[in-house]
């Protein structure tokens, strides 16, 4: 056990690419901490150099307090779960998992009684002798993480590890995760792609783009308050609407009208040399249909009246999908999501928007509803550089 | 052979079967003739007849009875094993660099591996034979071995690397985060997962060196190093009148059967290996 710290680390290729850039991280001792990023965001060479698998060309990396660049991955006393898993095809899962415990010359009745521990944690007791090959996905990737836990290293590293299971076995074995961190409180750092592994699982979330931190801090504080676009786009499913605007005293003029600047945006846009164009943030569940909304409550947002392309109903709310006239919202931290998500080349002329509205409403697919949000949640961000204006830090 | 489980009907597996015995026949009956032959006697040999009327031990007896042969055969065995040894191990070495590391000179590497393994070696017979000559290997042992491992190297390298390269690197990475050194990651990690590979190119090695000709009738002059092929070219009767046939016929077998012996043998390993893979993580 032990707290990793990275000191303004940055990894070059000889090429001249950089893949990670000045990152500073410090990562508790027992903490859970998630890399979160699109594709080649940098998370796994990250994780690489905190391995041991890949030099660090810039900066220090200390495990325990200790600089730990020079070391050898095995001196470095971490585990590591691969996405492919990497199990040993020659060895049964006995072997395995006894693995990390022959190499490190521990005795007989010693190896035998971990790997025996481990396996009913990880309730694979009865699949012991059996060799990989032979096993289901989710008995492979516990397989891994019983390799991991057997040598009660200082941290586990997983890479992916649930990105090759099927759907529902990745809800399950994600709460078993969790479930096997905090029964162990080893510090934990967990490299994914996926937002909703890195909003359930973590302490703290890292989102990283183009081999740069973007943000850090608990998951629930990156939904309510994303530092730039990126974030904001990235963490939240389904993702944050961007609207542009025009920010004009005290009000924001847009395609869902005009949109009054409440105390608290209006307290936080002071100071933030907000441009005169802004782009709009708005949270799916900050929209409602204006029928089920009070009086009272709807003079406090905006509302406007909009055709329902789409309505998906999910039992416990229903997503209404919508095209607002005008322009689309532009910045290259959009386009990068767009891209990551493969939706870049999607045609589709104006604004689309997503609102999560209660099961009860009556909105009908293809006929127009009254459509409600709430002014107060709106969060602001410069087109330029991505910044969000209204960030409370 | 016969297809797919229980779901194969007769007739498909009639047809299998005919076409099976077909192109095995094709290809012992030669194998079949020379077996037969070795077991004629001198009277019978050019009966015509495929099994023989009257057996006999005589050719075997003889040609283990002369020094002649008996030396040949242990020139052919330890030349044989000494290059394949030595050709594995390089080539094992050279394969694994040249599938896992990215080192400046590497293409040049495997292209001029290729150019000496499609070079004609009868061109280069007349140079290696003064060269061997001023050397003072001509007609030993090492005289052929160096030969044999040039010309298998490449040959080595190939198949293995392909090997290598099949094997996931993230194994590596995970015996290097599970407390390997780059050693014990090799030997307890890749090399049983190469063991196939090894054993394919250890029999195709073997192979080449035993079956050759070329190279041993030019380099060699005594029994000091002269191997079973070319011996068998010299074979006479015991006078001049007499046809070695049935020698020739009796040594040709007894030179199969250690390539038999070395297919079937690592055949199994390169099977049990295989299915005990499963490299796909």
């Amino acid at each position: 056990m032990a707290e990793i710290v990275l000191d303004s680390v940055t990894k070059q290729y000889p090429d001249g690419a950089v893949a990670v850039r000045d990152v500073d991280i410090e990562i508790a001792d027992g903490e859970f901490i998630i890399l979160v990023g699109p594709s080649g965001c940098g998370k796994s060479t990250t994780l690489n150099m905190i391995a041991g698998l890949e030099d660090i060309t810039s900066g220090e990396l200390r495990i325990g307090g200790e600089r730990v660049n020079e070391r050898a991955p095995k001196d470095r006393d971490i585990a590591m779960v691969f996405q492919s898993y990497a199990l040993y095809p020659h060895m049964t899962v006995k072997e395995n998992m006894a693995f990390p415990l022959r190499l490190a010359k521990v005795d007989d009745t010693t190896v035998e009684k971990k790997v025996r521990d481990a396996a009913e944690i990880l309730d694979l007791t009865q699949h012991l002798d059996r060799k990989p090959s032979n096993l289901s996905g989710g008995q492979r990737q516990r397989v891994a993480m019983g390799r991991a836990i057997v040598r009660s290293p200082k941290a586990f590293l997983m890479d992916e590890p649930l990105s090759n299971l099927d759907a529902k076995l990745r809800v399950q074995m994600r709460t078993s995760v969790s479930r096997l961190q905090k029964r162990l409180g080893t510090t934990t750092v967990y490299v994914t792609h996926d937002q909703t592994e890195a909003m359930t699982l973590g302490d703290r979330v890292v989102v990283m783009r183009g081999g740069a931190v973007q943000q850090v801090g608990a998951p629930q504080f990156l939904y309510d308050n994303p530092a730039n676009l990126f974030v904001a786009g990235f963490i939240g499913s389904p993702a944050m609407n961007f609207v542009p605007a025009a920010l004009e005293d005290n009000v924001l003029r847009s395609a869902l009208g005009d949109v009054p600047l409440t105390d608290r945006v209006r307290g936080l846009l002071e100071g933030a040399d907000a441009p005169r164009e802004v782009i709009m943030g708005l949270r799916p569940e900050h929209f409602e249909d204006a029928r089920l909304v009070d009086e009272a409550v709807r003079a406090k947002g905006v509302t406007f009246t909009n055709q329902v392309d789409v309505l998906e109903s999910m039992g416990s709310d229903k997503f209404a999908y919508f095209s607002l006239q005008g322009e689309q919202a532009t910045s290259a931290e959009l386009a990068e999501l767009a891209a990551d998500a493969g939706s870049a080349d999607v045609p589709g002329g104006g604004v689309s928007l997503v609102a999560r509205i209660a099961a009860t409403s009556t909105a009908v697919a293809g006929e127009p509803a009254d459509i409600w949000f709430d002014a107060d949640k709106v969060q602001l961000f410069d087109p330029g550089n991505g910044r969000n204006l209204t960030y409370r830090g | 052979m016969a297809g797919i489980g229980g779901a194969v009907t007769t007739g498909r597996k009639a047809r299998w079967t005919v076409l099976n015995i077909l192109v095995v026949a094709y290809a012992l009956v030669p194998v079949l003739w020379i077996v037969s032959l070795s077991f004629k006697t001198k009277e019978t040999l050019a009966d015509g007849n495929f099994i023989p009327r009257a057996w006999t031990l005589d050719n075997y007896k003889a040609i283990f009875s002369t020094t002649e042969f008996v030396r040949a055969l242990v020139n052919s065995i330890g030349i044989a094993l000494i290059a394949t040894a030595v050709a594995v191990v390089f080539g094992t070495m050279a394969a694994y660099a040249i599938a896992r590391l990215d080192f400046p000179g590497k293409r040049l590497l495997v292209g001029v591996s290729l150019l000496i393994a499609m070079f004609p070696q009868i061109s280069l017979v007349s140079p290696l034979f003064e060269i061997e000559r001023t050397l003072g290997l001509f007609d030993t042992w090492p005289g052929l071995i160096l030969p044999y491992i040039t010309f298998a190297l490449p040959l080595a390298i190939y198949t293995l690397s392909a090997f290598f390269r099949e094997i996931p690197w993230e194994l590596e990475k995970a015996a290097k985060m599970d407390g390997a050194t780059p050693g014990q990651a090799f030997r307890r990690v890749i090399a049983p997962l190469a063991a196939p590979g090894v054993f394919t190119t250890a029999i195709l090695v073997f192979i080449f060196c035993w079956n050759d000709f070329l190279f041993a009738i030019s380099l060699t002059s005594t029994e000091a190093s002269r191997t079973v092929p070319v011996a068998l070219s010299f074979f006479t009767g015991s006078s001049q009148f007499e046809d070695p046939t049935g020698s020739i016929a009796a040594a040709a077998v007894v030179i199969t059967i250690p390539i038999v012996l070395f297919v079937l043998f690592f055949q199994r390993r390169i099977v049990a290996g295989l299915t005990s893979g499963a490299v796909k993580g």
